[in-house]
C-alpha cells in the first residue's frame, strides 16, 4: 500500500531555497566579492593601465600606451634596488627562523604548562604598538650616542655605527617579524604529535635524528607559511628601510614612494614599479599555496 | 562493526583537520601580509580624505612651523570658525594630494613660490578676489610684483627664508662657510651629514658649489652636478627634510642642509646649533598663501589670510614660530633682537648672490628626475 502523496507536502525553508542554490553562495561571498572588487581588482587594474603610460605626470598630457616604463626598470640602478630588497626580505626572513624557531619550539613543548599562554602574549605585545613608533625606538638604540654603543662600552667591546646602514634595516626587520614567525611556527608545533618522537627514541634515534626526521618535516608546512608571510612583509616593508636605513637602503617601496609623493612624481615609472612587487608577492602567495597542497597530495 | 568503522573514521579525520589547519595558516599569512602592505601607507599618509565636507570648519594644509594652537584659537575666537590643520613636509606630496582627488578638502594651503608657477599652469588655484583682501599694503615691497605669480593674483606672500648649512659646533671639525666645506671634509663628515630630500634644493645647493645656477639648463651642468653629488653621497647619512633635531643635538650627527625656517628655531634653543647662509649664496624661498581652485569654505579663506595679513597677529606669531614675515608692517613691530637676527633677516650682500628656484624647462626637468632618482636609489 502506497502512502497517498499528502495534499500540501510540507516545504522547508532550505527545501525553498533549493531551486535557486545559487543564491546561497552568493549572499555569503557577495559583500567580500564586492569589496575586493571594488578596492583590490579595480585599483590594481588602474596602476595596470598608468604603468603603461610611459613619461607620464599628473595634469601633463601623455604620449599614449607604451613599454617605456617597463624598460626603465632593466637599467642597472633599479635591478641593484630590487636586488636589495629582495635581499632584505631574504636575510630577515633567515634571522627570523633561525631566532624564531628556537623560541616557538621551547614556547610549544617545553614551556611550563601553566604560563604558555602569558609567555606567547608577552611576545606578542610589541605588535599593540604602531610599527612606526618601534622603528622610532630602535633610532635611538642604533644611532652613535644610543644605547646600543653605552651597552657595548660596559662590556668592553668597540663601539658600532650601524643607524643608516643597511645592519640596521636587518636589526629592524627581523625585530618587527619575528613575532609572526613565532606565532605561526608555535601553532605548526603545538600540533606536533609527540608519541612519535617517544617512539624515534625508543628505537635508538638520536635527539639530532628524530629533530631532522619528525620535527621538522612535521612542522614544514609551518615552517614554509611562516617565512614566505615574512618574506613578503619585508620585501615590501617601507617604514624599517626609510627610519633606519637612512640613505644606504632604497628599497622598491620607497622607490615606489617617490614615484608619487616624491620630487619626480613619475606615476607611470611607479606603477610599473609597483606591479612588479604585486607580482612578486602574488608569485610568493602561489608557492604558498601550491606547496601546502602538494604535501596534502602526499599525506593522502 | 563499529570498531573498524571509529578507527578508519578517527584518523581521516584528522588529516582533514592537519589539511584545514595549514588552508588556515596560508589563509591568514595572505590576510596579514596584505595588511602589513597597507598598514605602512596609512603610518605615513597623513591627512584623511577630508571629502570636501563643507561643516563650517577652516581646513588648512600647511608646513609644519606655520601654525599652531594659539594662532588656530586666537582666529577661532574672532571668527567663529572652528579650525582644523594638517601637516605636509613637501611641495610635491601637497600637490599629489590636491591632484589625487583631495582638491576639495582643504580651503588654504601654503606652497612654495615654484609650486605656485605650477600649480597656476595645472588650474589649481583660485583666483584671489582683491576686494576681499585687507592689509595688502602691509606687504614688503619686494613681494608686490613676484615673478611667480604676477601681481599676486593668486597667491599671499607669508614668509620668507634661506636654505643653508645647520651644524652642532661641538661636532662638527670646522666652522662651515660654504657648501664646499661638505665635500672638503667628507671624511671627517662620513655618514655625520643630511642633505634636504628636496630635488631641487640638493641638487640645486650642488649645482651652487659649483658656481652654477640654482635654475640651471645647462644639460651638462646638471649631469657634473649628479657627478658629484654622487661622489659625496656614501659620506651622506639621509636625505631628509625633518627628522635630523634630535641627532644634531646628540652630535651623532654634525650638518644637516635645512630650511632657515627649521633651523632658526634650533639654534635659539641651544647654543651650539649654528645656521649658514653659505657664502657662494644659497637658495631664497617664498611661501605663500593660497585658496585651491575647488575649495570649500572660500569666504573662511579669505578671513584666514586678511587675519594674518594683519600686523598685530602676525608678529605675535614670528615671535613664536620664528619665520620671516613678508609682512613689513608686522616686521617692524618685532623685537630688535629678531629685527637684526642675520639668520632670519639676512644682509642684501647674502641676499644679492642668492636666488629663487623657479621652474625649468621640460628637459630639464626630466634631467633633474632622473639623475635625483639614481643617486637616491645608488
Amino acid at each position: 500500500m502506497t502512502p497517498a502523496p499528502s495534499p500540501t507536502p510540507a516545504v522547508t525553508w532550505t527545501d525553498r531555497l533549493a531551486p535557486r542554490r545559487w543564491l546561497g553562495p552568493v549572499t555569503l561571498l557577495g559583500p567580500a566579492g564586492v569589496w575586493l572588487l571594488v578596492l583590490l581588482v579595480l585599483p590594481t587594474l588602474l596602476i595596470l593601465e598608468i604603468s603603461l603610460v610611459p613619461g607620464l605626470r599628473l595634469g601633463q598630457p601623455s604620449g599614449g600606451y607604451g613599454l617605456g616604463n617597463y624598460l626603465q626598470i632593466l637599467q642597472p640602478v633599479y635591478l641593484r634596488v630590487i636586488g636589495r630588497s629582495v635581499a632584505f626580505a631574504v636575510g630577515s626572513t633567515a634571522l627570523c627562523l633561525l631566532l624564531g624557531f628556537p623560541v616557538a619550539y621551547w614556547l610549544a613543548l617545553m614551556s611550563p604548562q601553566r604560563w604558555r599562554n602569558l609567555l606567547l602574549v608577552a611576545f606578542i605585545l610589541p605588535l599593540w604598538t604602531s610599527s612606526l613608533l618601534r622603528a622610532y625606538a630602535w633610532t635611538t638604540i642604533l644611532r652613535p650616542s644610543g644605547v646600543l654603543n653605552a651597552m657595548l662600552a660596559a662590556i668592553g667591546l668597540p663601539a658600532q655605527n650601524w643607524l643608516n646602514t643597511p645592519t640596521a634595516v636587518f636589526i629592524g626587520l627581523t625585530y618587527s617579524f619575528l613575532p609572526y614567525m613565532v606565532l605561526i611556527l608555535y601553532a605548526s608545533l603545538e600540533k606536533l604529535d609527540t608519541r612519535l618522537l617517544e617512539a624515534a627514541a625508543d628505537l635508538g634515534a638520536t635527539p639530532r635524528q628524530s629533530f631532522w626526521k619528525i620535527t621538522v618535516p612535521q612542522t614544514l608546512p609551518g615552517i614554509a607559511a611562516a617565512s614566505l608571510l615574512v618574506f613578503i612583509s619585508t620585501l615590501s616593508d617601507f617604514v624599517v628601510p626609510t627610519l633606519l636605513g637612512g640613505a644606504s637602503s632604497m628599497n622598491i617601496s620607497r622607490l615606489i614612494y617617490n614615484q608619487f609623493l616624491g620630487p619626480t612624481r613619475a606615476w607611470g615609472f611607479g606603477s610599473a614599479l609597483s606591479m612588479v612587487l604585486i607580482l612578486a608577492v602574488s608569485l610568493a602567495i602561489a608557492l604558498l599555496i601550491r606547496y601546502g597542497d602538494r604535501n596534502t597530495i602526499t599525506e593522502a | 562493526m563499529p570498531v573498524p568503522g571509529t578507527r578508519l573514521q578517527t584518523p581521516s579525520f584528522s588529516r582533514r583537520s592537519a589539511v584545514s589547519r595549514r588552508r588556515f595558516l596560508q589563509g591568514s599569512a595572505a590576510v596579514v601580509a596584505s595588511l602589513a602592505a597597507t598598514n605602512c601607507r596609512q603610518n605615513l599618509a597623513g591627512p584623511p580624505a577630508g571629502g570636501g565636507a563643507n561643516d563650517g570648519t577652516l581646513r588648512i594644509y600647511t608646513w609644519a612651523n606655520y601654525t599652531d594652537d594659539g594662532l588656530a584659537q586666537a582666529f577661532t575666537e574672532r571668527t567663529g570658525i572652528p579650525v582644523v590643520i594638517d601637516i605636509y613636509d613637501s611641495n610635491e606630496v601637497m600637490l599629489t594630494r590636491l591632484q589625487a582627488g583631495g582638491g576639495d578638502a582643504y580651503s588654504i594651503i601654503y606652497p612654495s613660490d615654484y609650486m605656485v608657477s605650477e600649480m597656476l599652469e595645472l588650474d589649481l588655484l583660485t583666483e584671489l578676489d582683491q576686494s576681499l583682501l585687507t592689509g595688502l599694503e602691509n606687504l614688503r615691497a619686494q613681494w608686490s610684483n613676484p615673478a611667480y605669480d604676477p601681481n599676486n593674483a593668486h597667491s599671499i606672500p607669508f614668509c620668507w627664508g634661506t636654505t643653508g648649512l645647520l651644524y652642532n659646533r661641538e661636532a662638527s671639525p670646522g666652522e662651515p662657510i660654504d657648501w664646499n666645506f661638505l665635500w672638503d671634509n667628507q671624511a671627517k663628515l662620513s655618514r655625520r651629514i643630511t642633505m634636504l630630500d628636496d630635488m631641487r634644493e640638493t641638487l640645486g645647493a650642488t649645482l651652487k658649489s659649483m658656481g652654477y645656477s640654482y635654475n640651471s639648463n645647462n644639460p651638462a651642468e646638471i649631469e657634473a652636478a649628479y657627478n658629484r653629488l654622487l661622489e659625496l653621497r656614501p659620506h651622506i647619512a639621509a636625505f631628509k627634510t625633518t627628522g635630523f633635531e634630535n641627532e644634531l643635538l646628540s652630535g651623532d650627527l654634525s650638518v644637516s642642509m635645512a630650511y632657515s625656517s627649521d633651523a632658526i628655531a634650533l639654534t635659539l634653543e641651544d647654543d651650539r646649533m649654528q645656521y649658514i647662509i653659505p657664502a657662494s649664496g644659497a637658495s631664497l624661498w617664498t611661501d605663500t598663501l593660497a585658496i585651491p581652485a575647488t575649495a570649500p569654505n572660500v569666504d573662511a579663506a579669505y578671513q584666514w589670510i586678511n587675519f594674518l595679513l594683519e600686523p598685530e597677529v602676525a608678529s605675535a606669531a614670528v615671535e613664536r614660530l620664528f619665520f620671516a614675515t613678508a609682512n613689513q608692517a608686522a616686521f617692524d613691530l618685532l623685537p630688535a633682537d629678531i629685527q637684526n637676527n642675520a639668520d632670519l633677516y639676512p644682509s642684501d650682500e647674502i641676499l644679492a648672490k642668492s636666488e629663487g628656484i623657479v621652474a625649468v624647462d621640460t628637459a630639464s626637468t626630466d634631467l633633474f628626475d632622473q639623475f635625483w632618482t639614481e643617486v637616491t636609489s645608488a
